[in-house]
């Protein structure tokens, strides 16, 4: 495929979705469903005289006994006792409440049997009889009986929030994973316990799904639908990676060790480490005389993560060839270098001893 | 496969762990389910506190992903530029993950948790450059809770602080009260995978082509240890962390951490944190941040960042002396959510490197979402990073939508224009498409595929298979 052409083949994959976007965004409209009619449903029906129907409360079709949630919903069965048009029951019955932080596990029993509740829900759930609130309670809600300031401070969330729901979850208040959070999120877990604060919702397994090199698929081919993750590997990395590791060279080595990139320039031939590599270097990078501009030392200097990228082999780097004692590529300590290590020390040795 | 006993060593509390963990459910008390109440029946609220002790109430939670790739052309060339030759493969990826958590103990309430993640990959067919079966433990532990005290034992991780991130079989020992905690590690590296000549240079054919052939690591010569001291409230929180890390026999690393964060009001948080390489006695990275959210819709977050990069190099790399040079990094991001289904977001950090030279990248996006019930993402983003010698600007376009309550779909669009040519060639295109499947409310299927065309590639195509199973349902993790 030409340049030209794969060039027109981008344009159009670009003009076809924004063509899907405007479709999808035309259709928005329909995309909320009506809320539940609680009120009516409490309040709105003639009820309890004779030739009328009981009068319903929560529990008329709430199971509140069961432990899923799906199931403390009523069946359609229930509104077909009453309603005729069991079709539009089942459609309004099949829009779950959305539970942004998953589903809470808590004991109704207990709670409605407590005196500041007395067997009323509408206390916490006041959305069911104000359409302006959600008929789920704000945690808020749940604060202002219990005393939870210790599991609070500590970011504890378990019991209440299930872990699994959690891992989909991200906080909303002061430990909320938006702005820079990924960028100092170690930082935020050096300042407590291991066991507690991260590891309330997250699992070992979830660090390593990024932080883990030595596995065979990367998490960003792992997760691709996951188009809003911060993930730094997505989109072409492999061509802008050089370009990266230029730009925050300390980054690179959060998770890898320059092995990691060893291993794959000298599948390419462009290791120090192989046989025969391609000089990835311009003209003028090692001199061989006074006069020559020598750029590899200035660019050492500045990148020398870069350059261990390829050269790094213990006692095998090249670089030892030129600068070990007595050769004449000369001292390569910077200036104010010093090291708490004696010359007689292994890693000394390649060139002191 | 060559590296079963030893990640089976380190995953044996584990095993222990996990077969006492499977007669945990029998001996939970069971809580019969009651039927429905019918219309005008007593509100459950009659039928309180029946019971005097509380059952064990503890989370099992598993999954297994299954990758298949269907098919990739021109990923990379291989050596030299050289062709590579065709190869018919379907490599079958396989990732399972377990853990419990707040399991009762004879002498307390939810005082044990176990987790376990591994993968292994399976290559069917001959080929020139991959093991026919590979794979790795990533973390079998248990943990053991005990008053104020906590252990850890089997492959665990390490993060944060002087650590960074370093993962090990060994053990941890930790403790918390009154808001003080301290906590101590040790064990053998994990890293490189063990019982795996030259894993780090993957696979048989580099090995062949590398003038020196590495040899297979003493075990015993590479291991970690360290540990932390630090205090956490709700408003201040800090610590300090040491970490020493032997690469056959000699120091790998040997640093000093300090960590300290606050929040004085309730919209902003600050922190900072210092790494101190102890072999040179200078900073290896210094940083300090703070997040605010002066309105409800609006975050902002600053960041000042020193690192100097030689010094997180294993101190046994003969690299890792050649320079003291560092680089100072500062910068911020905004988001501001002005309409419901709009946000904005903005970032950028300057880069200023000691000798010479400067950088910077930002990126500004508009994060459009609407839908409660079928909700549909698009995001725009344009980027721009500009390094010491070659930079790019970045258009990305991304979209999702949940066709049906089942069924969803992404797409997605790379464009990258760089300031030099790469290869001789000044663009790069990428177009990524998904599609999730809901078969079963345990069971997701995904289906990728990408299309690419960059300078190490004239046409990059790879589409892939993945199926998650979920041993816990939604809603059924939690057994009471």
């Amino acid at each position: 495929m030409s340049e030209r052409r794969f060039h027109s083949v981008s344009a159009t994959l670009v003009l076809w979705l924004a063509v899907v976007l405007a479709a999808v965004a035309a259709c928005r409209s329909d995309a909320e469903p009506a809320r539940f009619p609680h009120r009516v449903h409490l309040a709105g029906i003639p009820c309890g005289t004779p030739g009328k129907p009981a009068c319903l409360s929560c529990v008329s079709c709430h199971d509140l006994a069961r432990h899923d949630s799906g199931d403390r919903l009523p069946d359609a069965a229930v509104c077909d006792g009453c309603h005729q048009d069991a079709h539009k029951s089942r459609a309004i019955l099949a829009v779950a409440p959305v539970r942004p932080s998953g589903e809470i596990t808590i004991d109704h029993d207990k709670h409605l049997a407590m005196p500041e509740i007395r067997g009323q829900c509408v206390p916490c759930h006041a959305g069911v009889v104000d359409p302006k609130r959600s008929p789920l309670p704000p945690m808020s809600t749940c604060f202002g009986c219990h005393e939870h300031a210790e599991q609070w401070a500590k970011g504890v969330c378990t019991p209440c929030h299930d872990a699994e729901a959690l891992r989909h979850t991200m906080p909303v208040t002061f430990l909320r994973h938006d702005n820079a959070f990924l960028r100092h999120h170690g930082d935020t877990m050096a300042q407590s316990p291991q066991a507690q604060l991260c590891q309330s919702c997250h699992t070992q397994a979830q660090c390593q799904s990024c932080h883990d090199v030595t596995q065979d698929l990367t998490v960003e081919k792992r997760r691709p639908e996951r188009i809003e993750s911060g993930q730094v590997h997505r989109g072409d990395f492999m061509v802008r990676h050089a370009i990266e590791a230029r730009s925050e060279p300390a980054k690179c080595l959060s998770c890898h060790t320059v092995d990691t990139c060893d291993s794959c320039h000298a599948a390419r031939g462009v290791s120090a480490n192989v046989a025969n590599p391609s000089n990835p270097h311009p003209p003028e990078w090692i001199g061989n005389n006074t006069s020559s501009p020598n750029f590899h030392g200035t660019a050492a200097r500045r990148d020398v993560v870069s350059c261990a990228a390829c050269h790094e082999a213990g006692p095998a780097t090249n670089c030892i060839r030129c600068h070990k004692v007595g050769a004449y590529g000369g001292n390569p300590h910077p200036r104010g270098w010093k090291s708490s290590q004696s010359e007689s020390s292994e890693m000394c040795r390649y060139c002191h001893g | 496969m060559r590296r079963v006993g030893r990640p089976l060593l380190a995953s044996a509390p584990s095993v222990v762990a996990w077969s006492l963990l499977a007669v945990r459910p029998v001996a939970a008390q069971d809580v019969s389910v009651a039927p429905a109440p019918k219309q005008g029946s007593t509100p459950p609220a009659a039928k309180q506190g029946s019971t005097s002790e509380r059952p064990d109430r503890f989370t099992v939670l598993g999954q297994s992903e299954t990758y298949v790739s269907l098919y990739r052309q021109a990923l990379l060339p291989g050596q030299n530029g050289a062709q590579v030759p065709t190869e018919t493969a379907v490599p079958v990826h396989e990732y399972l993950f377990a853990n419990a958590r707040d399991v009762d103990a004879p002498w307390q309430k939810d005082a044990i948790g176990v987790e376990f993640a591994a993968w292994g990959r399976l290559w069917p067919t001959e080929s020139s450059s991959e093991r026919p079966f590979d794979g790795d433990v990533q973390t079998a532990n248990v943990r053991l809770d005990a008053g104020p005290g906590w252990a850890r034992l089997g492959r665990q991780q390490v993060a944060g602080g002087a650590a960074r991130f370093a993962r090990f079989d060994g053990a941890t020992l930790g403790v918390s009260h009154l808001g003080f905690f301290a906590e101590g590690y040790g064990g053998f590296t994990v890293l490189p995978r063990w019982n795996a000549t030259a894993y780090q240079k993957l696979g048989k054919e580099e090995d062949t082509l590398l003038t020196v052939p590495p040899v297979q690591p003493e075990r015993s010569s590479h291991w970690l240890a360290g540990g932390r001291v630090g205090y956490k409230t709700t408003r201040v929180s800090g610590s300090l962390s040491f970490h020493e890390q032997r690469t056959e026999g000699g120091v790998d690393h040997r640093l000093l951490g300090l960590d300290v964060g606050g929040q004085p009001m309730d919209r902003a948080s600050v922190g900072g944190s210092a790494l101190l390489e102890l072999d040179t006695g200078r900073f290896a990275t210094g940083r300090i941040w703070i997040d605010a959210a002066p309105h409800r819709l609006i975050d902002l977050g600053a960041e000042y960042l020193h690192a100097e990069p030689a010094l997180l190099l294993s101190r046994q790399s003969v690299l890792s002396v050649f320079t003291t040079n560092g680089y100072e990094e500062v910068g911020g991001t905004v988001a501001a959510r002005i309409a419901t289904f709009l946000r904005l977001e903005a970032g950028g950090y300057l880069e200023a490197y000691e000798d010479n030279g400067s950088g910077e990248r930002g990126e500004v996006a508009a994060r459009f979402a609407w839908g409660r019930t079928r909700p549909t993402l698009v995001r725009l983003a344009l980027s721009r990073v500009m390094a010491p010698e070659n930079g790019y600007r970045a258009m990305r376009a991304s979209f999702s939508h949940a066709l049906t309550s089942r069924l969803g779909a992404t797409l997605e669009a790379y464009g990258y224009f760089y300031d030099q040519p790469i290869a001789g060639f000044t663009t790069s295109s990428v177009y990524v498409g998904t599609a999730t499947y809901k078969i079963l409310d345990r069971l997701d299927a995904l289906w990728s595929a990408s299309v690419a065309r960059s300078p190490y590639a004239a046409f990059d195509a790879q589409t892939m298979l993945r199926v998650t199973y979920r041993f816990d349902g939604p809603g059924r993790a939690r057994f009471q």
